[in-house]
C-alpha cells in the first residue's frame, strides 16, 4: 500500500481527488511512510498535551489552594504558610518553564506523573478506566453502524415517505441529547420494564443501555451522512448497469450502493471517536459505571494537571490510531484508492 | 469516667433529634425480626417534630433486652451500599472520605445523639485544672490489622500526623489549641493544648480523627496509606474499583466497639460493596430495583416515597447550616442595615418547605444549625419574613430611589449583588432551587441579585473567596460542637490569617466571646456564653440561614441494624445484618468461592 | 487514482456530504426536484414551527402565559394543567413561559456555535485546501489535536473569561464542532478547486479572491448546508451536555439546557420537566435539518 502521507493523515476521505497522483510524493518506502505517521501522531499528542498543560496552570485561581480546599471540603483563602508545603511539594512555584520542562522530561521517561488528588501514578489511574470506557465508546460505535446500515439497506430511495419518515427519524436521533435519551432509557427499560440493571458496572447486562445512550445519536448522524451518499449513488449509471443484468434490488444495495456509502460513515467515525470519550461521562454518570469520562470530567474540575494531560493525550492517541484504521478501510471498501496509488 | 466540663453535655442543650426516622418505623420493625421494636419520639428544639427509629439511641444494655437472644442476628453475606460520591482517599479531610474512614479507622470516642462522648479506644479522660492537659487511658487489648498495637505511643504519633499535613481538617479544628503529646505509658497518654478548647473530645470523635497504624504511615508508600489505610476498626479495605465501587471486609479479630455500638465482636457482615451511584434517578433506583440493600443521599423527591417503603432516616448535620455569607469587608453589604434587611427580606421558611418538597428542615440561623450543641433557637429566630421592616431598614440606609425595574438605588448606585456557590459541590440541585426562589422574593424589596455557581475549579481555587470576588458566598461547615464559631469568625490577621472567616466579619466582641464560650469551666457557662455569641452575631447580620446539611439513609427490609453515626452522619455498618439467611443469600457475596464458604 | 472509472465522476468527499462536485452537471436532479410549487408538506410543519421559534425568539411576551420568572412557592411540580400548559417547575415557575423565554437563548446558541464552528471551518478548511503543502500540514495537525482535546477544557477557559454565559457556550461549543466541519470543507474546496470551471477561471486570470468567493466557496459549501444546519441542534445538544457538566448558563435563565439539565431530577415525579424541554430541542434540531435539507435541494434543483 502506498498512498501518500497527506492522504493518510490529513485526507483520508480524498478517494475521489487526483490530488495524491498530482501532488503526492511518491513514497520510497513503507518503513519512511510509517516513520512519518508515528511522527505525525507523536506531534499531535505532544501538542495536545502541550496546550492542556498551558491551559491548566495559566486558570485564574490557585492550584496549591484548590488542592487543599479539595482535601478538606472547604471553600476559602489559604495563607502563604498553609500553601508553602503543597507548592514545594508539586513545584507550583517554579518558574512556568521550568514545570514545562520537568513535564516533558517525564513524558519522554515514559513518566506522565501522580495525580495530585488520587496519589496514584497516572499510568495506574488510566488503567484502571480505560477498559470499560474503550468497551463502551466501541460498543457504541458498532451499535451505531449497525443501526445505520440496517436503516438504510431497508429504507432508503424506498417509496417517498417511507424514505421522508426515517430520514427525519435519523434527524431526529442525531439531535437527542444524550443524557435526555440516557436517562429516559433508564426509567423505561430498567425501572418500569426491570430488563436491565440499575447500577450498570462493568459487568455485560449493564453495557446494553449506555451503549445505546451514546449509539443511537451516532445512528442518526452516520444514518444521515450515508444515506445521502446512499440515495445519489442509486442513481447512477453502473447501478442501473447492474439492474439492467438483472441483479436483484437488495443485492444491488448491498453489493454496490452500501460500499460507496460506506465511506462518509467512515471518515464521521474518525472523528467521532473523540467526541464519544466526551460523551461517555455523560452515559457512566447515569449508568454509574466506572471510566474515563468520570476520571477526566473529575481531573479538570480538580485541575489534577497529570490526569488531564494523561487522559488528553490517550484521547490523541486513540483518535490517531482510529483514523489510521479508518484510512485502510477506506481501501478496503474502495479498492481503487489502491491501485491508484 | 471522669466527664470533663463539656458545651455537650445533655442538660445544657434543648432537646435535639440528630436521627429521625419513618414515621412507619414500629410497623415497618414488626415485619423485620431482627429489628428493634422501639421507637422513641425525640422532638427538635425548634418546631420541627420528627419520631425516630431507635438507631443506636439505646445504651447496650437496653440494646440487648431490645433485640434479645431468640433471634440472632444473621451471620455473613454482603451487602450492596449507593452512595452519592467517590472519595479520593478512604481516610482524608474530606466529608466524603470521613465516611469511608469511618468503616475502617477507630476513633478515641464515639459520639452519641445528645452530644456527649462515650469510651471507645479510650476508656477514661481526665482533664487537668487549667484545661490545658488532657490525660486520656485507653484499651491495652487494641491491635491494627497489620498486627501493631494500639497503644499510646500510637496515639501520640496519630496527633502529630494529623496537625502535620496528614488531614487539613483535623488540623482546622485543633489548629491553634494542639501543642504536643507526651506518651506516659503503654496505655496512658497526655494531650497538650495551649489554650483550653471545651469542645476537645466532641471534636475528636469525627473520623478525621481516626487512628492509623504509624507502622503503616510511616513504612508504605502515600497511594497504600490512602487506599488502603490500615486501621484497628470493623472493616478493611478489600478492593477498590475507582468510579464502581470499594470492598470492605470484616475484621475478624475486632472486638473493641465503641459502647454505643449495638454489640461488641466482629462485624455479623462479612463485607460491604461500597457502589459509587452518582445520578439520584439511579440511586434511588438502584434500591427500588433491589440492587442494593440500602442507600445514602436519598433524592428529596424520592423522601416521601422512601418514608413509606424503606427504614428511612435522616441527619441534621451540626455545625454551620447552609447559609449566605454576606462580606462585610467591601460593597454593598458593609452597611449593617442592608444585611439586616436582606434577611427579613425573604419569606425562607416557605422558600426551603417549596424547594425541598417539605423533606429538609429550614434553619433560620446563619450560625449553627438546630441539630448543634448550644444552639440557641430564640437567637436564631431574629429575622422573620417582614417586608417592610426590610424596606424601612433600605429606606433609612438610603436606598430611597427606585429603577424601572424596581430595583432601589442610592447616588446613582443600583441595590445589585452578586451571590456566588458552587454548584452540585457545596449546593445540591434544591439548594439551587433555594436559592433562585431568594432570588427572586428579595426583589419585592429591591434587591437585584446576580446569581454566579462556580465550576468545582473556581470554587476551590480560591478565585472566588477573596473579599473583592463576590458580595455573598453559599457555603456549610459540618462540625459536632459550637466551637465552628471560631472557625467561621475568628478575625482574619497578618499573622494568623483566616480564610475561613468567608464574611470578613472583623468584630472584637464576638471574638471574645467566642473565646469565652471556648475556655468556660463549666457546661452551663459554655453554653450560655455560646448563646450570647449568637446574639451578638444575629446583630450584626453577617450571614443568612437557608437550610440544613442533611444526610439521609433508606434501608430495604433485606437488612437491619445500620445506623448513622452522630459526629458526623456517616452510615455505620458494624451493627448491621442481614433479616434472614434467605435475603442473605440472595447477596452474592464478594465471589462465587466465598459465597460457598458461607454456606 | 487516474484509473477512476469514468462512469463515476463524483465520489463522496470527506464525512460524506452529498460530495457533488458541482462542476460536473447533474445526470438529471436526483432528488426530488424540491420547487416552491411542490413543496413537502413536512417543510410546511418546519416552516411555521421555525416562524414560532422566530417569534418566541424576538417577541416572547406574545407567545408567554406567564412572567418566567414568577415563582409559586405553594406549588413547586404542579403537573401540566389548563393554566400551566406544560406544568410548573421546582419553583412554581410556568414551564410553558419559559420555554418560550428561553428560546432566544438556545436559538443564539445553535445558530452562534454553528456560525463559529463553519466559519473557523471555512476560513481553515480552505486555507488548507488552497494554501499549499505546509499550510494544510499544520491546519491539519491543529485540526487533530483540537478533535482530541475535552470541549470542557475549553468551557472551563471561557467561563474563566465571560462566566457561566451564552458567550462561553457559543465559543466553547464552537470550536468544539468546528474541527470536523473544518475537515469536509477542506475535502469540498478540493474537489471543487480542480473543477474544470475553477481552472477555467484561473486560466482567464480571475484574482484568486475573486475565484475563492464566486466559484469555489458557493460551490463547496453548498452540499453542505444540510450537514452545517444539522449542527445547529447539535450545538444545543452539546451546551445541555456542558449544563449537565456544571457548565451551563447562571440561573435562573431558561436556556433549554439549562431546563434539561434542572429537570432531571424529577423524572419520574415531575416528567413534564425533563421530556418537554428535550422534545423542544429536538423540535428545533428536526426543524432546522428539514429546512436545511430542502434548501440545499432547491438550490441544486433551480442549478
Amino acid at each position: 500500500m502506498s498512498v501518500t502521507t497527506e492522504t493518510l493523515t490529513t485526507a483520508p476521505a480524498q478517494p475521489s481527488s487526483p490530488e495524491p497522483v498530482r501532488r503526492g510524493r511518491p513514497v520510497t518506502s513503507t518503513a519512511a511512510l510509517i516513520g512519518k505517521k508515528v511522527l505525525g501522531a507523536l506531534f499531535v499528542i505532544w501538542a495536545a498535551a502541550s496546550i492542556t498543560f498551558l491551559i491548566q496552570s495559566l486558570l485564574p485561581g490557585d492550584r496549591a489552594t484548590l488542592l487543599l480546599n479539595q482535601q478538606t471540603g472547604q471553600v476559602q483563602e489559604r495563607s502563604a504558610e498553609e500553601l508553602a508545603p503543597i507548592n514545594e511539594q508539586f513545584g507550583f512555584d517554579d518558574p512556568l518553564l521550568v514545570q514545562y520542562v520537568t513535564f516533558l522530561g517525564g513524558l519522554l521517561r515514559g513518566d506522565l506523573g501522580i495525580s495530585y488528588t488520587l496519589y496514584q501514578p497516572v499510568t495506574t489511574v488510566i488503567g484502571d478506566q480505560i477498559v470499560p470506557t474503550l468497551v463502551l465508546t466501541f460498543t457504541a460505535l458498532a451499535v451505531a453502524w449497525a443501526l445505520a446500515i440496517v436503516l438504510l439497506l431497508l429504507t432508503a430511495r424506498r417509496a417517498p415517505w417511507v424514505s421522508r419518515i426515517f430520514s427525519g427519524l435519523e434527524s431526529a436521533a442525531a439531535a437527542l441529547p444524550q443524557y435526555w435519551l440516557g436517562i429516559i432509557l433508564l426509567v423505561v427499560f430498567s425501572l418500569w420494564l426491570g430488563l436491565f440493571p440499575v447500577v450498570s458496572g462493568s459487568g455485560t447486562a449493564g453495557l446494553v443501555l449506555p451503549a445505546l445512550t451514546l449509539g443511537i445519536p451516532l445512528a442518526g448522524f452516520l444514518a444521515q451522512v450515508m444515506r445521502a451518499e446512499f440515495e445519489r449513488t442509486m442513481d447512477e449509471p453502473f447501478v442501473l448497469t447492474a439492474r439492467a443484468r438483472g441483479m436483484s434490488d437488495g443485492g444491488v444495495r448491498l453489493r454496490h450502493v452500501l460500499r460507496h456509502s460506506l465511506l462518509p460513515g467512515l471518515s464521521l467515525t474518525g472523528w467521532a471517536v473523540g467526541a464519544q470519550f466526551s460523551a461517555a461521562v455523560i452515559a457512566e454518570n447515569v449508568f454509574a459505571r466506572p471510566g474515563l469520562g468520570r476520571v477526566l470530567v473529575t481531573a479538570v474540575n480538580g485541575r489534577d494537571l497529570p490526569v488531564v494531560c494523561g487522559v488528553v493525550m490517550l484521547v490523541a492517541l486513540v483518535y490517531v490510531i482510529t483514523n489510521l484504521i479508518v484510512d485502510t478501510a477506506y481501501i478496503l471498501v474502495d479498492p481503487r484508492l489502491k491501485e491508484a496509488a | 469516667m471522669n466527664t470533663p466540663p463539656s458545651p455537650n453535655a445533655p442538660e445544657n442543650r434543648p432537646v435535639s433529634a440528630w436521627q429521625t426516622a419513618t414515621t412507619t418505623a414500629s410497623s415497618r420493625a414488626r415485619r423485620r425480626p431482627g429489628a428493634l421494636t422501639a421507637g422513641i419520639a425525640l422532638a427538635v428544639g425548634s418546631a420541627l417534630v420528627l419520631s425516630a427509629c431507635s438507631s443506636g439511641t439505646a445504651g447496650p444494655q437496653e440494646q440487648a433486652a431490645l433485640t434479645g437472644s431468640a433471634t440472632e442476628p444473621v451471620q455473613g453475606g454482603v451487602l450492596e451500599y449507593g452512595h452519592l460520591q467517590e472519595p479520593n482517599c478512604i481516610f482524608g479531610g474530606w466529608i466524603q472520605e470521613n465516611f469511608t474512614a469511618r468503616q475502617v479507622l477507630d476513633n478515641l470516642v464515639s459520639a452519641t445523639e445528645d452530644g456527649s462522648v462515650v469510651p471507645w479506644i479510650a476508656t477514661d479522660w481526665e482533664v487537668s485544672e487549667d484545661q490545658l492537659v488532657w490525660t486520656l487511658t485507653l484499651r491495652d487489648d487494641v491491635h491494627f490489622t497489620d498486627g501493631t498495637p494500639l497503644d499510646a505511643e500510637a496515639v501520640a504519633y496519630n496527633f502529630d500526623y494529623w496537625m502535620d499535613g496528614g488531614n487539613g481538617t483535623a488540623a482546622a479544628h485543633l489548629g491553634g489549641f494542639y501543642d504536643h503529646s507526651e506518651v506516659v505509658d503503654a496505655d496512658t497518654v497526655e494531650i497538650h493544648l495551649s489554650a483550653p478548647f471545651a469542645p476537645f473530645l466532641s471534636t475528636l470523635s469525627q473520623s478525621y480523627f481516626g487512628l492509623q497504624s504509624p507502622t503503616a504511615l510511616q513504612t508504605r508508600t502515600v497511594e497504600e496509606n490512602c487506599t488502603e489505610p490500615i486501621g484497628s476498626g470493623p472493616f478493611t479495605v478489600k478492593d477498590w474499583k475507582r468510579g464502581e465501587y470499594i470492598e470492605f471486609e470484616r475484621n475478624e479479630d475486632y472486638d473493641w466497639a465503641p459502647e454505643n455500638a449495638r454489640h461488641q465482636g466482629p462485624a455479623y457482615l462479612e463485607g460491604i460493596r461500597w457502589n459509587i451511584v452518582p445520578d439520584g434517578t439511579s440511586r434511588y433506583g438502584s434500591l427500588l430495583a433491589g440492587e442494593m440493600d440500602a442507600i445514602g443521599e436519598v433524592p428529596a423527591v424520592n423522601i416521601a416515597e422512601a418514608r413509606q417503603r424503606y427504614d428511612f432516616t435522616q441527619y441534621i448535620t451540626p455545625g454551620r447550616p447552609v447559609v449566605i455569607n454576606l462580606n462585610t469587608e467591601r460593597g454593598i453589604f458593609t452597611d449593617q442595615a442592608v444585611r439586616q434587611a436582606l434577611s427579613h427580606a425573604t419569606d425562607r421558611e416557605a422558600n426551603i418547605e417549596s424547594a425541598f418538597l417539605g423533606t429538609v428542615p429550614f434553619e433560620p440561623s446563619g450560625y449553627l444549625s438546630q441539630s448543634t450543641p448550644g444552639y440557641d433557637a430564640d437567637a436564631a429566630q431574629q429575622y422573620p419574613f417582614d417586608l417592610e421592616k426590610a424596606n424601612e431598614l433600605l429606606d433609612g440606609a438610603g436606598w430611597t430611589g427606585r429603577a424601572e425595574d424596581g430595583t432601589r438605588i442610592k447616588d446613582g448606585q443600583r441595590l445589585q449583588v452578586k451571590i456566588v456557590y458552587g454548584l452540585n459541590t457545596i449546593v445540591t440541585p434544591d439548594g439551587n432551587t433555594a436559592i433562585q426562589n431568594f432570588q427572586e422574593q428579595a426583589r419585592a424589596a429591591g434587591f437585584d441579585i446576580e446569581l454566579r455557581p462556580l465550576t468545582p475549579s473556581e470554587n476551590f481555587s480560591g478565585a472566588y473567596s477573596t473579599p473583592d470576588s463576590y458580595d455573598g458566598s453559599v457555603g456549610y461547615w459540618t462540625s459536632p460542637h459550637a466551637g465552628i464559631l471560631n472557625i467561621n469568625y475568628r478575625p482574619s490577621t497578618e499573622e494568623a490569617p483566616n480564610g475561613a472567616n468567608t464574611t470578613f466579619l472583623d468584630n472584637e466582641e464576638v471574638f471574645t466571646t467566642i473565646q469565652q464560650a471556648l475556655q468556660a469551666p463549666t457546661d452551663a457557662e459554655v453554653t450560655a456564653t455560646f448563646s450570647e455569641a449568637q446574639y451578638q452575631l444575629s446583630e450584626l447580620a453577617p450571614a443568612i440561614g437557608l437550610y440544613t446539611q442533611t444526610n439521609t439513609l433508606a434501608v430495604s427490609d433485606r437488612v437491619s441494624g445500620l445506623w448513622l453515626e452522630p459526629a458526623q452522619g456517616g452510615p455505620i455498618f458494624h451493627d448491621a445484618h442481614f433479616t434472614s439467611e434467605e435475603a442473605r443469600d440472595s447477596s452474592q457475596g464478594f465471589s462465587a468461592a466465598n459465597a460457598e464458604n458461607e454456606g | 487514482m487516474t484509473a477512476q472509472p469514468q462512469s463515476q465522476p463524483r465520489i463522496p468527499a470527506d464525512a460524506g456530504t452529498t460530495g457533488g462536485v458541482p462542476a460536473a452537471p447533474h445526470p438529471a436532479g436526483p432528488v426530488q426536484s424540491a420547487t416552491w410549487r411542490r413543496v413537502p408538506v413536512t417543510v410546511w410543519i418546519a416552516g411555521v414551527f421555525a416562524g414560532l421559534l422566530l417569534l418566541a425568539a424576538f417577541a416572547p411576551g406574545v407567545l408567554a402565559t406567564h412572567d418566567p420568572r414568577a415563582i409559586t412557592l405553594g406549588s413547586p411540580l404542579a403537573a401540566p394543567s389548563w393554566e400551566h400548559w406544560f406544568g410548573t417547575d421546582q419553583s412554581g415557575r410556568d414551564l410553558y413561559s419559559r420555554i418560550v423565554h428561553g428560546t432566544t437563548q438556545s436559538l443564539l446558541i445553535g445558530l452562534g456555535s454553528a456560525a463559529v464552528g463553519v466559519g473557523l471551518a471555512v476560513v481553515f478548511g480552505s486555507w488548507a485546501a488552497l494554501g499549499g503543502r505546509w499550510a494544510d500540514a499544520v491546519i491539519g495537525r491543529a485540526i487533530e489535536v483540537l478533535f482530541a482535546f475535552p470541549i470542557l477544557l475549553l468551557a472551563m477557559v471561557f467561563i474563566a473569561v465571560y462566566g457561566p454565559s451564552v458567550q462561553t457556550l457559543i465559543l466553547a461549543v464552537g470550536l468544539g464542532i468546528a474541527p470536523g466541519y473544518a475537515r469536509m470543507v477542506r475535502a469540498q474546496v478540493m474537489s471543487v478547486r480542480r473543477s474544470g470551471y475553477v481552472q477555467a477561471a484561473q486560466a482567464l486570470g480571475h484574482h484568486p479572491g475573486r475565484v475563492l468567493a464566486q466559484h469555489i466557496l458557493p460551490n463547496a459549501l453548498r452540499p453542505l448546508l444540510a450537514v452545517l444546519t444539522l449542527g445547529i441542534g447539535q450545538s444545543i445538544v452539546w451546551a445541555s451536555g456542558l449544563a449537565f457538566l456544571g457548565f451551563g448558563v447562571a440561573p435562573p435563565s431558561p436556556e433549554w439546557g439549562a431546563l434539561l439539565e434542572a429537570g432531571r431530577p424529577y423524572i419520574i415525579e415531575a416528567w413534564w420537566l425533563e421530556i418537554i424541554p428535550g422534545l423542544a430541542v429536538l423540535a428545533t434540531a428536526l426543524t432546522a435539518t428539514v429546512l436545511g435539507k430542502f434548501v440545499e435541494s432547491t438550490l441544486e434543483g433551480e442549478r
